[in-house]
């Protein structure tokens, strides 16, 4: 069924309630919240966002997987992503081959997600997140080794992980996401016993 | 301005850049283009007393050369490019070249496909009119509004995010079909967000377009008469607040909006609470039409999100992909074909329109049967809407300046491509 | 005893008791004039900035002192302005230029002089004899100089802001006036002191006329320029408005000078129609016949300024020629009503 128009006006307001009607009711909303306060706000970087897997974040080749099609880099719309020609030892004919993988240039990738989309053996994925520091422009172009990796998360160390519900009360509602924390907890507890089993050998 | 009144001082005459002469008692304020209050552009106000005589929009400092910039792209990737022309409104904006382009192919979305196109079509908008009601608020210099509009914007902007995996640039529709298909439990987040956001639009009436102090500020001011609107043919919610039934989901159906049952609501008053009133009721209408959407998606089974063209020869990985087999890659990713990477589309010409958040946005394309296009052009609403600061404005007094301003939800970025 | 002690003893005696402690000089100084008045900016701007994010689904100021709330975010601000270059454009008028802030913010503070906050005589900054009429007289002046900021800026958008702020003054001083004076035909009387004893009983005036009381309260709240009824410095349309080239510590002050004259309206709206120090009856002595009624006075001041800055999370701006019409077509009448059944009240012996 198509859509259908529906004529409306412009609500009518009566002389006494342009006086008190709409102010009180102006105030009763702003002290409401005033009381209540509804907040949305992230403190980040004290709390960051743990993202859905879904999220078109920094994206990350698996290289075993790269047959050189070179499709990522053709349909990359910033030409963000480029092919790298590297000598591979090919072992059946014992000798050396030049094969192309893909390296890609975060000053100009605007995560659009299309490269990993179209690659057809599903070489290239999103990892869900994107606060990533690098030092300098140079850094952002990777090597082929760094594309391989996962990189590092700053805030993951310190800040909260927060998810975002939805209700129907409050819209959007922040509650950490102990999973992650606990996670990150026995890490750091591993750590410590590597660092105390370290000092020990040392003394 | 008048032509001829350029000052005769000055060696150099260049069209366009000559100095008009002010007129006696006339105090000339430029709004623009570092102010406030103006956006990236420039307004011309000359005011006689405290009342704007002349409003001469100045636009073209955001210019991006799109247009240029698309003969030398790839099909598909024009698609990523276009959504920067209104990037609140990105599923909108580059919905109809997507549709003009198929056209060219000959080919249409199936059905799961258009649905999910309306549904995300549909999260743009109200995200686009909460966006720019949050900028009106501010321009009267009401910050709450300004707030609220803002973060339940997040709302919708963090729906986008489940669905797409980009909270704004989300390249969503491509030839043929869409990229990805609900997660499990979005219909759910859907309808708990709907539902909030028809609660909270209550509260914005009550402290915003309720508020006395608002309403005086709003009402008869800015009045675009029904006559008027059509002579300019500005389009959008400022039409329909004049009183002209004018809207592409009405007039020529598109995607699924042949198929859901929702309601054009058209304003007979023309002045700036009429064009508030009317974002604020196709808001409601959006978020009954993002239920209707959901429940359809739910419903029916998930096939049919890809032309059969496209989809057809897919491996058997790209199903997978989609099951959510493969253990790193998320489920429901509909995998584009490597044919999209050096796609050519048969010569011809196509023209397709939508109606986008703040009106009907137009692109005409041309190919000759490269793989990138010959030509696309883009009429976007917002630089059919701003021709109506010249006409609406004058009479007005300079503090109306940004009530008429914000009540038109114009976007700087959109006219200038 | 050490003479070089003793003349130091002297000095100091002198200083403390003979010149601060001089209750013209204290009043203006420490309480109420500058010190608490910057004290109360912080806390109120703080406060303000708090309650419209609790409204907006913010958290307001946070990071700079998480656990007490960033209360201090306002003295990492001011530390800012401070040491933020004080730009002086070469179009301007230089001398009046720097003056106006500075005079407007000095002016801004003087009708303090005039106002007792107590009942005990040698505590009284001037005699109290017509310290209304001299207080209420006094917070006409520094706007004027917010006007002269404008002209010495000479630049088109501070112009018309100053012709703004004239014509919001002209309107909404004189409510203001005629609400305060209200209480003079009320109880027979121009001084303060008669005027709070009178209230002692528990008769406050708000209570008794609520309509000069609400009429002084949206004046005050118009006239002092808090956003959002800044009309002449509204940013969507005027940038800043008179203040629009100032920079640095000389644009701190204007901000400062808006809340000083809220402040100084604050106190004379709670001496005159809420009781002043009441219920507390001061005795002879610096802490019972100084300090306590003063920082009643304060209090009660301050929940004052803490509900006008609540009304900037409701309200939007007014147009200017709304704001006009409010004023002379319904804020008038009003005020005139409220002095009419102010003497009537008086004519009939309820106070």
């Amino acid at each position: 069924m198509p859509a259908k128009v529906s004529q409306k006006k412009n609500p009518k307001r009566n002389p006494l309630g342009k006086v008190f009607a709409g102010n009180i009711g102006a105030l009763a909303v702003g002290l409401k919240y005033f009381f209540d306060p509804n907040r949305i706000t992230l403190l980040y970087p004290h709390e960051y966002i743990k993202l859905n897997k879904g999220y078109r974040g920094f994206i990350v080749l698996i290289k075993e997987k790269c047959i050189s099609c070179s499709s990522c880099a053709r349909i990359c719309p910033a030409a963000a992503m480029r092919m790298l020609s590297v000598k591979v030892y090919n072992e059946k004919l014992k000798k050396y081959m030049i094969k192309k993988y893909p390296v890609i240039n975060y000053n100009r990738c605007i995560f659009c997600g299309l490269c990993v989309d179209v690659c057809p053996t599903e070489a290239l994925y999103h990892v869900p997140y994107h606060d990533i520091v690098y030092e300098n422009m140079n850094d952002m172009i990777l090597s082929l080794e760094d594309f391989q990796k996962e990189p590092e998360n700053i805030e993951f160390k310190e800040g909260i992980p927060v998810k975002y519900y939805f209700d129907e009360r409050r819209g959007l509602v922040k509650t950490p996401y102990m999973e992650e924390l606990e996670k990150r907890n026995e890490k750091e507890e591993k750590n410590q016993k590597v660092e105390g089993e370290g000092e020990k050998g040392a003394s | 301005m008048e032509a001829g009144t350029a000052s005769s001082g000055s060696g150099i005459h260049l069209p366009g850049m000559e100095i008009a002469k002010a007129s006696k008692n006339r105090y000339e304020v430029m709004i623009g283009p570092a102010h406030p209050g103006s956006g990236h552009m420039r307004i011309f106000v000359e005011v006689d007393g405290d009342i704007m005589v002349k409003v001469d929009p100045d636009i073209g400092f955001v210019h991006r050369t799109m247009e240029k910039l698309a003969e030398g792209r790839e099909w598909i990737q024009n698609i990523p490019l276009f959504e920067r022309i209104a990037i609140l409104d990105a599923c909108n904006i580059t919905l109809p070249y997507v549709r003009a382009v198929e056209k060219l192919l000959g080919i249409e979305a199936p059905e799961r496909a258009r649905y999910l196109r309306t549904l995300l079509c549909e999260i743009n908008r109200v995200a686009s009119h909460l966006y720019g009601m949050g900028i009106f608020g501010v321009f009267l210099g009401h910050s709450t509004l300004y707030m609220w509009a803002f973060g339940d914007r997040e709302v919708f902007i963090d729906l986008a995010e489940r669905l797409t995996g980009a909270r704004l640039t989300h390249t969503y529709p491509v030839f043929g079909g869409v990229r990805r298909d609900i997660p499990d439990d979005f219909p759910e987040d859907a309808r708990k967000a709907t539902r909030y956001m028809r609660k909270r639009l209550n509260e914005y009436a009550k402290i915003f377009l309720n508020n006395p102090n608002i309403r005086s500020r709003l009402e008869n001011v800015g009045v675009l008469t029904k006559n008027q609107a059509a002579e300019l043919g500005l389009v959008g919610p400022n039409i329909r607040a004049s009183g002209i039934r004018y809207d592409v989901r009405l007039n020529e159906p598109y995607e699924a909006y042949g198929d859901v049952d929702f309601e054009i609501p058209v304003f007979e008053e023309g002045d700036s609470l009429a064009r508030a009133w009317a974002r604020v009721e196709e808001v409601r209408q959006s978020l009954n039409i993002i239920d209707q959407v959901v429940t359809w998606l739910e419903k029916h089974p998930r096939e049919n999100f890809m032309h059969e063209k496209f989809w057809k020869t897919a491996p058997k990985l790209y199903k997978d992909v989609y099951e959510g087999k493969i253990s790193y890659s998320p489920k429901y990713r509909i995998k584009l074909m490597p044919i999209f990477a050096s796609l050519k589309v048969p010569p011809g010409k196509s023209f397709a329109r939508v109606e986008a958040g703040r009106g009907e946005i137009v692109y005409y394309v041309e190919s000759n049967g490269d793989i990138f296009p010959y030509r696309v052009r883009v009429v976007s609403p917002s630089f059919r809407n701003v021709i109506a600061f010249k006409y609406v404005m004058p009479g007005h007094r300079l503090m109306d300046l940004p009530a008429i301003y914000g009540s038109f939800d114009y976007f700087p970025p959109a006219f200038d491509r | 005893m050490n003479p070089c002690y003793y003349a130091c003893y002297i000095v100091y005696k002198v200083i403390v008791y003979d010149i601060i402690f001089y209750p013209p000089v204290y009043q203006f100084l420490i309480i109420p004039g500058l010190i608490t008045a910057i004290i109360i900016a912080i806390f109120i701007i703080w406060f303000e900035r708090k309650a419209a994010a609790y409204v907006q689904m913010r958290y307001g100021p946070w990071e700079i002192a998480p656990k007490i709330g960033g209360a201090t975010q306002l003295l990492a601000d001011l530390t800012r302005y401070a040491m933020q270059e004080i730009i002086t454009p070469q179009t301007v008028d230089t001398l009046q230029y720097l003056l106006a802030p500075i005079v407007m913010v000095v002016l801004a503070l003087l009708p303090l002089e005039a106002v007792p906050l107590t009942s005990v005589k040698p505590y009284f900054p001037i005699p109290s004899g017509y310290s209304l009429l001299v207080a209420v007289a006094f917070t006409t002046l520094s706007p004027l100089f917010i006007t002269m900021m404008g002209w010495a800026s000479n630049n088109k958008f501070s112009i018309t802001g100053s012709v703004r702020e004239s014509f919001m003054i002209t309107s909404y001083e004189l409510i203001s006036v005629l609400g305060l004076l209200t209480a003079a035909a009320m109880t027979r009387s121009y001084d303060l002191v008669k005027i709070v004893n009178l209230q002692m009983s528990g008769k406050w005036l708000g209570l008794i006329n609520p309509i000069a009381l609400f009429v002084v309260f949206i004046a005050v709240l118009m006239s002092t320029s808090g956003f959002p009824f800044e009309i002449p410095e509204s940013e969507s349309e005027l940038v800043a408005g008179p203040f629009t080239e100032y920079s640095g510590l000389l644009y701190g002050l204007n901000m400062g000078g808006a809340y000083i004259r809220r402040w100084v309206f604050s106190i004379l709206i709670t001496l005159v129609f809420l009781g002043g120090w009441a219920p507390y009856r001061p005795t002879p002595g610096v802490i019972t016949g100084y300090l306590i009624p003063s920082l009643i006075v304060s209090l009660k001041a301050v929940v004052i300024m803490g509900i006008m800055s609540f009304l900037r999370s409701v309200y939007g701006r007014y147009r200017l020629d709304q704001a006009l019409g409010i004023a002379w077509e319904i804020l008038i009448p009003l005020a005139l009503l409220a002095f009419g059944i102010g003497l009537a009240e008086a004519y009939f012996g309820i106070i």
